[in-house]
Protein backbone atom coordinates (compact mmCIF):
# COMPACT_ATOMS: atom_id res chain seq x y z
CA UNK A 1 0.00 0.00 0.00
CA UNK A 2 1.41 3.40 -0.93
CA UNK A 3 1.77 6.09 1.71
CA UNK A 4 -1.07 8.08 0.07
CA UNK A 5 -3.37 5.04 0.12
CA UNK A 6 -2.44 4.44 3.75
CA UNK A 7 -3.36 8.02 4.66
CA UNK A 8 -6.66 7.72 2.79
CA UNK A 9 -7.40 4.56 4.75
CA UNK A 10 -6.75 6.40 8.02
CA UNK A 11 -9.01 9.29 7.02
CA UNK A 12 -11.72 6.86 5.96
CA UNK A 13 -11.53 4.81 9.14
CA UNK A 14 -11.40 7.75 11.54
CA UNK A 15 -13.90 10.07 9.85
CA UNK A 16 -16.48 7.30 9.87
CA UNK A 17 -16.50 7.65 13.67
CA UNK A 18 -17.72 11.27 13.54
CA UNK A 19 -21.18 11.33 15.10
CA UNK A 20 -21.95 15.04 15.22
CA UNK A 21 -22.18 17.57 12.39
CA UNK A 22 -19.32 19.96 11.73
CA UNK A 23 -19.11 22.71 9.14
CA UNK A 24 -15.85 24.20 7.95
CA UNK A 25 -15.29 27.12 5.64
CA UNK A 26 -12.47 27.06 3.12
CA UNK A 27 -11.43 30.12 1.22
CA UNK A 28 -10.03 29.60 -2.25
CA UNK A 29 -9.81 31.70 -5.37
CA UNK A 30 -12.51 29.98 -7.36
CA UNK A 31 -13.77 32.13 -10.22
CA UNK A 32 -16.68 31.73 -12.62
CA UNK A 33 -15.66 31.91 -16.26
CA UNK A 34 -17.85 33.61 -18.90
CA UNK A 35 -19.00 30.16 -20.04
CA UNK A 36 -20.19 29.35 -16.53
CA UNK A 37 -17.40 26.97 -15.62
CA UNK A 38 -15.38 27.51 -12.46
CA UNK A 39 -11.62 27.60 -12.17
CA UNK A 40 -9.32 28.20 -9.24
CA UNK A 41 -6.60 30.78 -9.78
CA UNK A 42 -4.60 29.56 -6.80
CA UNK A 43 -2.25 26.75 -7.80
CA UNK A 44 -2.57 24.78 -4.54
CA UNK A 45 -6.31 25.20 -4.10
CA UNK A 46 -7.39 22.38 -6.42
CA UNK A 47 -5.33 19.71 -4.68
CA UNK A 48 -6.25 21.17 -1.34
CA UNK A 49 -9.96 20.84 -2.05
CA UNK A 50 -9.53 17.28 -3.37
CA UNK A 51 -7.90 16.40 -0.06
CA UNK A 52 -10.64 18.04 2.01
CA UNK A 53 -13.33 16.27 0.01
CA UNK A 54 -11.77 12.95 1.12
CA UNK A 55 -12.51 13.96 4.71
CA UNK A 56 -16.01 15.09 3.79
CA UNK A 57 -16.94 12.08 1.68
CA UNK A 58 -15.93 9.64 4.41
CA UNK A 59 -17.77 11.35 7.24
CA UNK A 60 -21.23 9.83 6.69
CA UNK A 61 -22.52 13.31 5.92
CA UNK A 62 -21.34 14.71 9.25
CA UNK A 63 -18.66 17.02 7.85
CA UNK A 64 -19.58 19.78 5.46
CA UNK A 65 -16.86 21.72 3.68
CA UNK A 66 -18.08 25.01 2.29
CA UNK A 67 -15.78 26.41 -0.36
CA UNK A 68 -15.91 30.17 -0.60
CA UNK A 69 -14.13 32.29 -3.12
CA UNK A 70 -12.48 35.46 -1.89
CA UNK A 71 -13.67 37.10 -5.10
CA UNK A 72 -17.30 36.15 -4.64
CA UNK A 73 -17.36 36.83 -0.90
CA UNK A 74 -15.26 39.96 -0.40
CA UNK A 75 -17.16 41.13 2.68
CA UNK A 76 -16.89 37.79 4.41
CA UNK A 77 -13.22 37.59 3.46
CA UNK A 78 -12.69 41.05 4.85
CA UNK A 79 -14.54 40.24 8.05
CA UNK A 80 -12.26 37.27 8.71
CA UNK A 81 -9.16 38.99 7.34
CA UNK A 82 -8.49 36.39 4.67
CA UNK A 83 -5.26 37.48 3.04
CA UNK A 84 -4.10 34.20 1.48
CA UNK A 85 -5.65 31.11 -0.02
CA UNK A 86 -6.32 28.37 0.68
CA UNK A 87 -7.41 29.07 4.26
CA UNK A 88 -9.55 26.78 6.42
CA UNK A 89 -11.62 28.36 9.18
CA UNK A 90 -13.27 26.74 12.18
CA UNK A 91 -15.98 29.24 13.14
CA UNK A 92 -18.12 28.68 16.24
CA UNK A 93 -21.87 29.21 16.58
CA UNK A 94 -21.28 32.81 17.64
CA UNK A 95 -19.40 33.57 14.45
CA UNK A 96 -16.04 33.63 16.21
CA UNK A 97 -13.02 32.27 14.43
CA UNK A 98 -11.49 29.59 16.66
CA UNK A 99 -8.94 27.94 14.41
CA UNK A 100 -7.32 28.94 11.13
CA UNK A 101 -5.31 26.57 8.94
CA UNK A 102 -2.78 27.93 6.49
CA UNK A 103 -1.67 24.37 5.98
CA UNK A 104 -2.91 21.26 4.23
CA UNK A 105 -4.07 18.52 6.61
CA UNK A 106 -2.04 15.75 5.02
CA UNK A 107 0.66 13.31 6.18
CA UNK A 108 1.37 13.69 9.85
CA UNK A 109 -1.15 16.52 10.07
CA UNK A 110 -4.11 14.22 9.44
CA UNK A 111 -4.27 13.10 13.06
CA UNK A 112 -4.46 16.55 14.73
CA UNK A 113 -6.87 17.76 12.05
CA UNK A 114 -9.29 14.88 12.64
CA UNK A 115 -8.89 15.23 16.40
CA UNK A 116 -9.71 18.94 16.04
CA UNK A 117 -12.81 18.19 13.95
CA UNK A 118 -14.04 15.75 16.60
CA UNK A 119 -13.38 18.12 19.49
CA UNK A 120 -14.98 20.99 17.57
CA UNK A 121 -18.02 18.75 17.05
CA UNK A 122 -18.39 18.55 20.82
CA UNK A 123 -16.61 15.33 21.66
CA UNK A 124 -14.99 15.30 25.12
CA UNK A 125 -11.99 17.60 25.34
CA UNK A 126 -9.30 16.36 27.71
CA UNK A 127 -7.98 19.86 28.47
CA UNK A 128 -11.37 21.56 28.88
CA UNK A 129 -11.67 21.49 32.67
CA UNK A 130 -8.28 23.03 33.31
CA UNK A 131 -8.67 25.61 30.54
CA UNK A 132 -12.04 26.69 31.99
CA UNK A 133 -10.59 26.85 35.51
CA UNK A 134 -7.85 29.17 34.30
CA UNK A 135 -9.88 31.13 31.76
CA UNK A 136 -10.08 34.29 33.90
CA UNK A 137 -6.28 34.44 33.90
CA UNK A 138 -5.84 34.00 30.16
CA UNK A 139 -5.96 37.21 28.09
CA UNK A 140 -7.52 37.06 24.61
CA UNK A 141 -4.81 35.13 22.82
CA UNK A 142 -3.62 33.95 19.46
CA UNK A 143 -1.35 30.92 19.25
CA UNK A 144 0.53 30.70 15.97
CA UNK A 145 2.12 27.34 15.28
CA UNK A 146 4.68 27.11 12.52
CA UNK A 147 4.96 23.58 11.18
CA UNK A 148 6.33 21.53 8.34
CA UNK A 149 5.09 18.27 6.88
CA UNK A 150 8.18 16.38 8.03
CA UNK A 151 8.20 17.58 11.63
CA UNK A 152 7.28 14.68 13.96
CA UNK A 153 6.47 16.93 16.92
CA UNK A 154 4.24 19.44 15.13
CA UNK A 155 1.05 17.34 15.10
CA UNK A 156 1.07 17.10 18.88
CA UNK A 157 1.56 20.81 19.50
CA UNK A 158 -1.20 21.56 16.97
CA UNK A 159 -3.64 19.08 18.53
CA UNK A 160 -3.07 20.51 22.01
CA UNK A 161 -3.33 24.15 20.93
CA UNK A 162 -6.49 23.52 18.91
CA UNK A 163 -8.07 21.73 21.87
CA UNK A 164 -7.21 24.72 24.06
CA UNK A 165 -8.86 27.07 21.57
CA UNK A 166 -12.02 25.00 21.38
CA UNK A 167 -12.26 24.84 25.19
CA UNK A 168 -11.66 28.56 25.65
CA UNK A 169 -15.06 29.91 24.62
CA UNK A 170 -13.51 32.17 22.01
CA UNK A 171 -10.72 33.52 24.16
CA UNK A 172 -7.95 31.60 22.45
CA UNK A 173 -7.50 31.35 18.70
CA UNK A 174 -4.95 29.20 16.93
CA UNK A 175 -3.37 29.68 13.55
CA UNK A 176 -1.62 26.68 12.01
CA UNK A 177 0.96 27.75 9.44
CA UNK A 178 2.84 25.51 7.04
CA UNK A 179 6.07 27.42 7.00
CA UNK A 180 7.19 25.89 3.69
CA UNK A 181 3.97 26.92 1.94
CA UNK A 182 4.10 30.35 3.61
CA UNK A 183 7.83 31.16 3.77
CA UNK A 184 7.19 34.88 4.17
CA UNK A 185 5.55 34.26 7.55
CA UNK A 186 8.49 32.15 8.66
CA UNK A 187 10.90 34.85 7.56
CA UNK A 188 8.89 37.52 9.34
CA UNK A 189 9.37 35.64 12.60
CA UNK A 190 12.92 34.46 11.74
CA UNK A 191 11.73 30.90 12.30
CA UNK A 192 14.18 28.25 11.14
CA UNK A 193 12.92 25.44 13.34
CA UNK A 194 9.65 23.72 14.03
CA UNK A 195 7.40 23.44 15.87
CA UNK A 196 7.77 27.16 16.50
CA UNK A 197 4.94 28.40 18.65
CA UNK A 198 4.26 32.09 19.12
CA UNK A 199 1.88 33.36 21.78
CA UNK A 200 0.36 36.77 21.05
CA UNK A 201 3.37 37.69 18.91
CA UNK A 202 5.37 38.03 22.12
CA UNK A 203 6.45 34.72 23.62
CA UNK A 204 8.08 32.03 21.54
CA UNK A 205 8.19 28.35 22.41
CA UNK A 206 10.69 26.42 20.33
CA UNK A 207 10.52 22.68 19.72
CA UNK A 208 8.19 20.16 21.29
CA UNK A 209 6.23 21.66 24.15
CA UNK A 210 3.66 19.96 26.31
CA UNK A 211 0.20 21.25 27.22
CA UNK A 212 1.39 22.57 30.58
CA UNK A 213 4.10 24.67 28.93
CA UNK A 214 1.66 26.19 26.44
CA UNK A 215 -0.88 26.94 29.16
CA UNK A 216 1.75 28.51 31.40
CA UNK A 217 2.83 30.73 28.52
CA UNK A 218 -0.79 31.77 27.93
CA UNK A 219 -1.38 32.55 31.60
CA UNK A 220 2.02 34.08 32.21
CA UNK A 221 2.17 32.24 35.53
CA UNK A 222 1.43 29.00 37.26
CA UNK A 223 -1.51 26.80 36.33
CA UNK A 224 -4.43 26.60 38.75
CA UNK A 225 -5.14 22.92 39.25
CA UNK A 226 -8.39 21.58 40.70
CA UNK A 227 -9.21 18.00 39.86
CA UNK B 1 -3.83 7.31 14.40
CA UNK B 2 -4.31 7.82 18.11
CA UNK B 3 -7.38 6.53 19.77
CA UNK B 4 -9.11 9.89 19.55
CA UNK B 5 -12.34 8.79 21.16
CA UNK B 6 -12.00 10.51 24.53
CA UNK B 7 -15.18 8.79 25.63
CA UNK B 8 -13.17 5.57 25.86
CA UNK B 9 -10.92 7.08 28.52
CA UNK B 10 -12.25 6.67 32.04
CA UNK B 11 -10.54 9.10 34.36
CA UNK B 12 -12.25 7.69 37.43
CA UNK B 13 -11.24 4.07 37.20
CA UNK B 14 -8.08 2.49 38.53
CA UNK B 15 -6.14 1.25 35.52
CA UNK B 16 -4.17 -1.96 35.80
CA UNK B 17 -1.24 -0.23 34.17
CA UNK B 18 -0.47 3.31 33.14
CA UNK B 19 2.48 3.66 30.81
CA UNK B 20 4.30 6.98 30.84
CA UNK B 21 5.95 7.94 27.57
CA UNK B 22 5.34 7.70 23.85
CA UNK B 23 8.37 5.98 22.39
CA UNK B 24 9.01 2.36 21.38
CA UNK B 25 9.51 1.15 24.97
CA UNK B 26 6.23 2.70 26.12
CA UNK B 27 4.19 1.48 23.18
CA UNK B 28 5.78 -1.98 23.27
CA UNK B 29 4.80 -2.21 26.92
CA UNK B 30 1.23 -1.03 26.24
CA UNK B 31 0.72 -3.49 23.37
CA UNK B 32 1.77 -6.44 25.51
CA UNK B 33 -0.29 -5.23 28.45
CA UNK B 34 -3.37 -4.97 26.24
CA UNK B 35 -2.76 -8.50 25.01
CA UNK B 36 -2.57 -9.62 28.64
CA UNK B 37 -6.12 -8.15 28.89
CA UNK B 38 -4.95 -5.44 31.25
CA UNK B 39 -6.73 -2.08 31.40
CA UNK B 40 -3.94 0.07 30.06
CA UNK B 41 -3.60 3.79 29.38
CA UNK B 42 -0.64 5.58 27.83
CA UNK B 43 0.17 9.14 28.90
CA UNK B 44 2.99 10.73 26.96
CA UNK B 45 4.31 14.18 26.27
CA UNK B 46 5.69 13.21 22.88
CA UNK B 47 4.30 10.39 20.80
CA UNK B 48 7.09 8.72 18.90
CA UNK B 49 9.89 9.55 21.28
CA UNK B 50 13.38 10.32 20.14
CA UNK B 51 13.38 7.77 17.34
CA UNK B 52 10.62 9.66 15.51
CA UNK B 53 13.22 12.30 14.76
CA UNK B 54 15.61 9.80 13.18
CA UNK B 55 15.45 10.10 9.41
CA UNK B 56 16.34 6.48 8.75
CA UNK B 57 16.26 3.33 10.90
CA UNK B 58 18.12 0.35 9.49
CA UNK B 59 18.65 -1.79 12.58
CA UNK B 60 15.13 -2.69 13.66
CA UNK B 61 14.93 -6.43 12.92
CA UNK B 62 12.57 -7.46 10.14
CA UNK B 63 12.41 -3.94 8.75
CA UNK B 64 15.29 -3.31 6.40
CA UNK B 65 14.93 0.43 6.21
CA UNK B 66 12.30 2.90 7.40
CA UNK B 67 12.10 6.45 8.68
CA UNK B 68 11.82 6.86 12.44
CA UNK B 69 8.44 8.51 11.95
CA UNK B 70 7.33 5.66 9.69
CA UNK B 71 8.32 3.11 12.31
CA UNK B 72 6.37 4.94 14.99
CA UNK B 73 3.36 5.20 12.66
CA UNK B 74 3.42 1.40 12.59
CA UNK B 75 3.59 1.32 16.40
CA UNK B 76 0.63 3.71 16.43
CA UNK B 77 -1.39 1.51 14.08
CA UNK B 78 -0.67 -1.54 16.23
CA UNK B 79 -1.68 0.33 19.35
CA UNK B 80 -4.84 1.55 17.69
CA UNK B 81 -5.77 -1.97 16.57
CA UNK B 82 -5.89 -2.91 20.24
CA UNK B 83 -7.89 0.21 21.20
CA UNK B 84 -5.22 1.43 23.58
CA UNK B 85 -6.00 5.00 24.60
CA UNK B 86 -3.28 7.64 24.44
CA UNK B 87 -3.32 11.04 26.15
CA UNK B 88 -0.91 13.84 25.32
CA UNK B 89 0.13 15.06 28.75
CA UNK B 90 3.02 14.92 31.17
CA UNK B 91 2.80 13.46 34.67
CA UNK B 92 4.51 15.67 37.25
CA UNK B 93 4.18 13.58 40.42
CA UNK B 94 3.14 10.14 41.65
CA UNK B 95 1.79 9.18 45.09
CA UNK B 96 1.04 5.79 46.58
CA UNK B 97 -2.50 5.67 47.96
CA UNK B 98 -3.65 2.42 49.61
CA UNK B 99 -3.17 -0.34 47.03
CA UNK B 100 -2.72 1.90 44.00
CA UNK B 101 -0.85 4.91 42.67
CA UNK B 102 -2.18 8.37 41.89
CA UNK B 103 -0.56 10.19 39.02
CA UNK B 104 -0.90 13.95 38.76
CA UNK B 105 -0.57 16.12 35.70
CA UNK B 106 -1.63 19.75 35.35
CA UNK B 107 -4.81 18.56 33.69
CA UNK B 108 -5.98 15.36 35.36
CA UNK B 109 -5.39 12.85 38.09
CA UNK B 110 -5.09 9.18 37.09
CA UNK B 111 -5.11 6.03 39.15
CA UNK B 112 -3.28 2.77 38.46
CA UNK B 113 -2.22 -0.38 40.24
CA UNK B 114 1.06 -0.39 38.34
CA UNK B 115 3.13 2.04 36.30
CA UNK B 116 5.76 1.69 33.63
CA UNK B 117 7.97 4.77 33.33
CA UNK B 118 9.29 5.08 29.78
CA UNK B 119 9.71 8.82 29.63
CA UNK B 120 12.87 8.73 27.56
CA UNK B 121 15.41 11.47 27.43
CA UNK B 122 15.83 15.13 26.57
CA UNK B 123 18.49 16.37 24.19
CA UNK B 124 21.47 17.67 26.10
CA UNK B 125 22.20 21.36 25.64
CA UNK B 126 25.60 22.69 24.70
CA UNK B 127 25.41 25.39 27.36
CA UNK B 128 27.18 28.12 25.41
CA UNK B 129 26.21 31.77 24.87
CA UNK B 130 23.83 32.15 21.93
CA UNK B 131 22.40 28.64 22.13
CA UNK B 132 19.18 29.65 23.81
CA UNK B 133 18.92 32.99 22.01
CA UNK B 134 19.07 31.35 18.57
CA UNK B 135 17.01 28.23 19.33
CA UNK B 136 14.62 27.84 16.39
CA UNK B 137 16.51 30.56 14.53
CA UNK B 138 19.46 28.50 13.42
CA UNK B 139 20.11 26.35 16.48
CA UNK B 140 18.35 23.00 16.26
CA UNK B 141 18.18 19.67 18.05
CA UNK B 142 16.27 17.87 15.29
CA UNK B 143 17.60 17.57 11.74
CA UNK B 144 14.43 15.83 10.52
CA UNK B 145 12.32 18.72 11.81
CA UNK B 146 14.48 21.62 10.73
CA UNK B 147 16.70 20.32 7.94
CA UNK B 148 14.42 21.69 5.18
CA UNK B 149 15.15 25.25 6.32
CA UNK B 150 18.81 24.88 5.39
CA UNK B 151 18.60 23.90 1.74
CA UNK B 152 21.82 24.92 -0.02
CA UNK B 153 23.20 26.40 3.19
CA UNK B 154 26.21 25.55 5.32
CA UNK B 155 25.51 23.86 8.63
CA UNK B 156 27.39 22.06 11.36
CA UNK B 157 26.55 19.11 13.56
CA UNK B 158 28.05 19.16 17.03
CA UNK B 159 28.94 15.74 18.40
CA UNK B 160 30.64 12.51 17.41
CA UNK B 161 28.05 9.82 18.12
CA UNK B 162 26.22 7.59 15.70
CA UNK B 163 23.24 9.95 15.96
CA UNK B 164 25.47 12.89 15.01
CA UNK B 165 26.74 10.98 11.97
CA UNK B 166 23.18 10.14 10.90
CA UNK B 167 22.10 13.75 11.30
CA UNK B 168 25.03 14.86 9.16
CA UNK B 169 24.17 12.31 6.47
CA UNK B 170 20.57 13.47 6.44
CA UNK B 171 21.49 17.13 6.29
CA UNK B 172 24.02 16.51 3.49
CA UNK B 173 21.13 15.56 1.20
CA UNK B 174 19.97 19.15 0.82
CA UNK B 175 22.55 21.46 2.30
CA UNK B 176 25.62 22.83 0.57
CA UNK B 177 28.08 21.63 3.20
CA UNK B 178 27.97 19.90 6.59
CA UNK B 179 30.75 20.18 9.15
CA UNK B 180 30.83 17.70 12.00
CA UNK B 181 32.50 19.42 14.92
CA UNK B 182 33.72 16.97 17.49
CA UNK B 183 35.90 17.39 20.54
CA UNK B 184 37.37 13.86 20.23
CA UNK B 185 39.86 12.36 17.85
CA UNK B 186 37.56 10.01 15.93
CA UNK B 187 33.77 9.93 15.60
CA UNK B 188 32.06 7.04 17.43
CA UNK B 189 29.44 6.18 14.79
CA UNK B 190 28.55 2.63 13.84
CA UNK B 191 31.05 1.43 11.22
CA UNK B 192 28.45 1.52 8.43
CA UNK B 193 27.55 5.15 9.15
CA UNK B 194 31.17 6.14 9.73
CA UNK B 195 31.98 4.81 6.26
CA UNK B 196 29.09 6.74 4.75
CA UNK B 197 30.28 9.94 6.42
CA UNK B 198 33.84 9.46 5.20
CA UNK B 199 32.63 8.81 1.66
CA UNK B 200 30.30 11.80 1.53
CA UNK B 201 31.93 14.72 -0.25
CA UNK B 202 29.66 17.24 1.42
CA UNK B 203 30.67 16.24 4.94
CA UNK B 204 33.86 17.40 6.58
CA UNK B 205 34.91 16.57 10.14
CA UNK B 206 36.66 19.08 12.37
CA UNK B 207 38.23 17.13 15.24
CA UNK B 208 39.45 18.18 18.68
CA UNK B 209 37.33 21.31 18.58
CA UNK B 210 34.65 22.71 20.85
CA UNK B 211 32.20 25.50 20.23
CA UNK B 212 32.25 28.20 22.87
CA UNK B 213 29.73 30.65 21.41
CA UNK B 214 27.04 30.91 18.76
CA UNK B 215 26.68 34.33 17.13
CA UNK B 216 24.27 36.00 14.74
CA UNK B 217 21.80 38.83 14.27
CA UNK B 218 18.26 37.63 13.68
CA UNK B 219 19.52 34.15 12.81
CA UNK B 220 22.76 32.23 13.33
CA UNK B 221 25.71 33.58 11.35
CA UNK B 222 28.80 32.01 12.95
CA UNK B 223 30.26 29.97 15.78
CA UNK B 224 33.36 30.60 17.83
CA UNK B 225 35.74 27.67 18.37
CA UNK B 226 37.73 27.09 21.55
CA UNK B 227 40.87 28.14 19.66
CA UNK B 228 39.30 31.56 19.19
CA UNK B 229 38.55 31.15 15.47
CA UNK B 230 35.21 32.47 14.18
CA UNK B 231 33.59 30.12 11.68
CA UNK B 232 30.76 31.25 9.38
CA UNK B 233 27.76 28.94 9.49
CA UNK B 234 24.01 29.13 8.81
CA UNK B 235 22.77 26.40 11.12
CA UNK B 236 23.98 24.56 14.22
CA UNK B 237 22.57 21.09 14.93
CA UNK B 238 23.39 19.95 18.45
CA UNK B 239 23.68 16.20 18.93
CA UNK B 240 25.72 15.68 22.09
CA UNK B 241 23.67 13.03 23.84
CA UNK B 242 20.73 13.30 26.16
CA UNK B 243 19.66 13.36 29.79
CA UNK B 244 17.02 11.04 31.26
CA UNK B 245 13.53 12.35 32.04
CA UNK B 246 13.43 10.75 35.48
CA UNK B 247 12.15 13.59 37.68
CA UNK B 248 8.69 12.04 37.97
CA UNK B 249 10.26 8.74 39.06
CA UNK B 250 12.34 10.51 41.65
CA UNK B 251 9.17 12.18 43.00
CA UNK B 252 8.10 8.88 44.50
CA UNK B 253 11.52 7.65 45.49
CA UNK B 254 12.48 5.48 42.52
CA UNK B 255 16.23 4.92 42.65
CA UNK B 256 18.38 6.37 39.89
CA UNK B 257 22.10 6.13 39.12
CA UNK B 258 24.54 9.03 38.96
CA UNK B 259 23.40 9.84 35.43
CA UNK B 260 19.79 10.08 36.63
CA UNK B 261 18.79 6.85 34.85
CA UNK B 262 16.27 4.63 36.61
CA UNK B 263 17.81 1.49 38.04
CA UNK B 264 15.99 -1.63 36.80
CA UNK B 265 16.58 -5.35 37.08
CA UNK B 266 16.02 -8.02 34.44
CA UNK B 267 12.27 -7.91 35.14
CA UNK B 268 12.26 -4.15 34.45
CA UNK B 269 11.40 -3.66 38.11
CA UNK B 270 12.49 -0.56 40.01
CA UNK B 271 13.08 -0.47 43.76
CA UNK B 272 9.37 0.36 44.28
CA UNK B 273 6.95 -2.58 43.89
CA UNK B 274 4.44 -1.84 41.16
CA UNK B 275 6.66 0.67 39.36
CA UNK B 276 8.58 -0.56 36.35
CA UNK B 277 10.78 1.27 33.88
CA UNK B 278 11.95 0.73 30.31
CA UNK B 279 13.76 2.40 27.46
CA UNK B 280 16.22 5.26 27.40
CA UNK B 281 15.22 6.50 30.85
CA UNK B 282 16.40 3.21 32.39
CA UNK B 283 19.98 2.30 33.19
CA UNK B 284 20.63 -0.23 30.42
CA UNK B 285 24.07 0.42 28.88
CA UNK B 286 22.97 0.00 25.24
CA UNK B 287 20.05 2.20 24.25
CA UNK B 288 18.26 1.23 21.07
CA UNK B 289 14.61 1.14 19.99
CA UNK B 290 14.71 -2.63 20.00
CA UNK B 291 16.23 -2.89 23.49
CA UNK B 292 13.69 -0.37 24.75
CA UNK B 293 10.86 -2.46 23.32
CA UNK B 294 12.34 -5.51 25.02
CA UNK B 295 12.47 -3.78 28.39
CA UNK B 296 8.93 -2.48 27.81
CA UNK B 297 7.40 -5.86 27.07
CA UNK B 298 9.21 -7.38 30.05
CA UNK B 299 7.78 -4.55 32.17
CA UNK B 300 4.29 -5.41 30.89
CA UNK B 301 4.78 -9.04 31.83
CA UNK B 302 6.09 -8.10 35.28
CA UNK B 303 3.23 -5.65 35.80
CA UNK B 304 0.78 -8.36 34.77
CA UNK B 305 2.26 -10.67 37.42
CA UNK B 306 2.25 -7.89 39.99
CA UNK B 307 -1.40 -6.96 39.44
CA UNK B 308 -2.45 -10.62 39.24
CA UNK B 309 -0.98 -11.23 42.68
CA UNK B 310 -3.10 -8.38 44.00
CA UNK B 311 -6.11 -10.58 43.13
CA UNK B 312 -7.64 -7.93 40.91
CA UNK B 313 -10.13 -9.34 38.44
CA UNK B 314 -9.58 -8.63 34.78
Amino acid sequence: MSQDDRYKEIIKREMAKLKKPVKLKVFTSQRVQPDGTKIRACMDCGQFMVLLRVYEENSNGMLTIEELSIDDNPEFAKRYDITRVPTILFIDNNGREIIRYLAAPKGGEIQPFIQTIFTFAGMPNYYETTIRQNLDRIPPSTIKIMMTETCPYCPQVIAISNSFAIASEGKIRTVVIDIMANPDIGQYYDAAGVPYTIINDQKTLVGMVGPNEILKALIGGNIRVQY
Amino acid sequence: MFNIDMESIDLEKIYDLIVLGGGPAAIGCAIYAARFAMDVLVVGKTFGGLIATTHIVENYPAITSISGQGLMDMFKDHMDSLNIPYISDAIRSIDKVDDHFELHSFFQKFKAYSICISTGTERRKLGVPGEEEFAGRGVSYCATCDGPFFKDKIVCVIGGSDSAAKEALFLAQNTKKVYIIYRGEEIRAEPINKKRVYENDKIEIIYKTKIVEIKGDNTVKSVIFDNGKEFDIDGVFIEIGSTPNSDVAKSIGVETNVKGEIKINRKSETNIPGIFAAGDVADAPFKQAITGVSEGVIAAYSAFDYVKEMNIEY
